[in-house]
């Protein structure tokens, strides 16, 4: 019965700031199981439309349906999992062991003065072993190379087991095994586990096998849905600035 | 020992004891959340309260509590809905609660050896009933404290994605900040309100050069922060030192150490 229900569906969005139309009218659609990469040019509102899904902004007009309820009316958080784009960038002074971030992921399942549950530290060490972070349980995540804490916050993301994971473009500063190690893990989540999977990125080529739909912001709301449709991408990038090659060359492997 | 043959000399290391272990582990999350100066200005409202206090003839320390939850509240709206930097919002309560104070003292004529002692903490004149107050008040902070744990601390480390866990953020820095304004408030009679913001960021900061996790960084927090306030009080007894100032400087001999024992070449 749920099944249909989109896991996100936003109608009519519009963001304006200070007179500066950011998002135009923005209707769109994610169901489960889907795999989204949302892209377009920087500035172009991709990161703030995320943030409206959340509810960490507010848009001017429009509405934001999660798990088919109205925003101000979810509570079911935990179902989704989030990382932020500056998730390779965080503090690195701060004071967190590998296991205590991926231990916070468990934190909104525990109540007032819940201690860690034998249940709570059995699912983070599966997620551990899974993201292969579990031999650096106890370092320091300022320590960690970027594609390191990329992992711990996935994995973080992961342990309040969302049946959604969004992601800003969590590759900044990591390197490129790291990189191909991730988009595998990726897919391997959409399609063996069926997690929905929100992706914000610029690099679309690298994932454009695995993606099903395609959206493009750049302050209006591009769909391609079929994006392996060498057509419409270029089509898209025709309309966007969007580096079609990338795409395309992708397509003969 | 001698020392602990007063009656005054127990109450003082009690109250210092409960105040070593509320200002260093509130303090924890105050540091975390970059917000070190919240002690200092959360001091000064206090000392409003003080004032008040003084002048009115009412308990200086329930006023203290009372002014210095204003102010907290004030500064957490403050930076909730208006845009003003954190740092600015802190720099106005802090010298306008101090002029404030000044006013209402001098208004009143009360600048005497009462309100000095205020400034710069008396833990040896800390009454049976003051004690008390600070006891079970220090006792319901720390529960808080512990009880919330985990939410303070995963909104430390980042706000946002917390939020989007399902964490009430704006409840939790609230309640956050009203604990704080708490312990200050509690921690006047001990080292007075110009050093209370030493001891809630230095334990912290010091326990931070280890490089160690969120929960022993807090327990190294607290073991330096007893230290500094047992051995500050000793020395205060011994060489009669005004002992706010000298446990402030037995932590700062704490940061020091620590900070030579971690250096990075």
């Amino acid at each position: 019965m749920t099944f249909h229900v989109p896991v996100f569906e936003t109608k009519e969005i519009s963001l304006n700031i200070g007179g500066h139309r950011v998002l135009h009218r923005i209707s769109m659609q994610i169901f489960q199981g889907d795999y989204v990469a949302i892209i377009g040019p920087n500035g172009g509102g991709k990161t703030t439309l995320i943030r409206i899904l959340l509810g960490l902004q507010q848009a001017t007009s429009g509405e934001v349906l999660l798990f088919g309820m109205k925003q101000k009316a979810f509570t079911a958080w935990h179902k989704i999992g989030y990382v932020p784009q500056r998730a390779t960038q965080i503090d690195t002074n701060f004071p967190a062991t590998v296991l205590e971030v991926v231990m916070m992921g468990r934190i909104p399942k525990r109540t007032f003065f819940g201690m860690e549950r034998s249940v709570d530290r059995d699912i983070v060490h599966d997620i551990m072993l899974k993201m292969d972070v579990l031999d650096l349980k106890d370092k320091l995540i300022g320590t960690l190379s970027g594609g390191q804490r990329q992992r711990v916050m996935i994995a973080r993301a992961l342990a309040s087991e969302p049946e959604v994971l969004i992601l800003d473009e969590p590759n900044t500063g990591v390197d490129v095994v790291s990189q191909k190690r991730f988009y595998d893990l990726l897919r391997q989540l959409n399609k063996e586990e069926q997690m929905t999977i929100v992706f914000v990125t610029h690099d679309v080529g690298v994932i454009a096998d695995d993606i099903g739909r395609l959206f493009s912001v750049n302050e209006t709301l591009f769909t391609c849905n079929n994006p392996k449709e060498a057509i419409s991408c270029e089509e898209m990038s025709r309309l966007y600035g969007m580096d079609a090659h990338l795409i395309r060359n992708h397509h003969h492997h | 020992m001698e020392i602990f043959e007063y009656d005054f000399m127990q109450r003082a290391f009690i109250a210092g004891i409960i105040v070593a272990v509320i200002a260093s582990v509130g303090g924890s999350f105050v540091v975390l959340k970059r917000y070190s100066l919240i002690a200092e200005t959360l001091a000064h409202s206090a000392l409003v309260g003080v004032a008040i206090g003084l002048v009115a003839g009412v308990s200086p320390i329930a006023v203290a509590v009372g002014l210095a939850l204003i102010s907290a509240w004030s500064i957490e709206y403050l930076r909730s809905y208006f845009n003003i930097y954190s740092d600015s919002i802190l720099a106005i309560f802090l010298s306008g609660s101090l002029a404030l104070a000044i006013l209402i003292v001098s208004l009143a004529g009360a600048f005497n050896t009462s309100l000095f002692s205020y400034l710069f903490g008396s833990i040896l004149s800390v009454s049976n009933e003051e004690l008390w107050v600070m006891g079970s008040t220090g006792a319901v902070a720390l529960l808080l404290l512990l009880g919330f744990y985990k939410e303070f601390y995963f909104i430390a480390f980042d706000e946002e994605v917390a939020q989007v866990s399902g964490l009430k953020v704006v409840f939790f820095n609230f309640l956050l900040i009203t604990i704080v304004a708490v312990i200050i408030a509690l921690s006047i009679r001990v080292v007075g309100t110009l050093l209370i913001g030493a001891l809630m960021v230095i334990p912290t900061v010091s326990a931070l050069q280890y490089q160690k996790g969120f929960a022993a960084t807090i327990w190294l927090a607290l073991c330096f922060s007893l230290v500094a306030v047992i051995s500050g009080m000793f020395l205060s007894y011994y060489l009669a030192l005004p002992s706010g100032a000298i446990i402030v400087m037995c932590i700062l001999v704490i940061f020091i150490i620590s900070l030579l024992l971690n250096r990075t070449s």
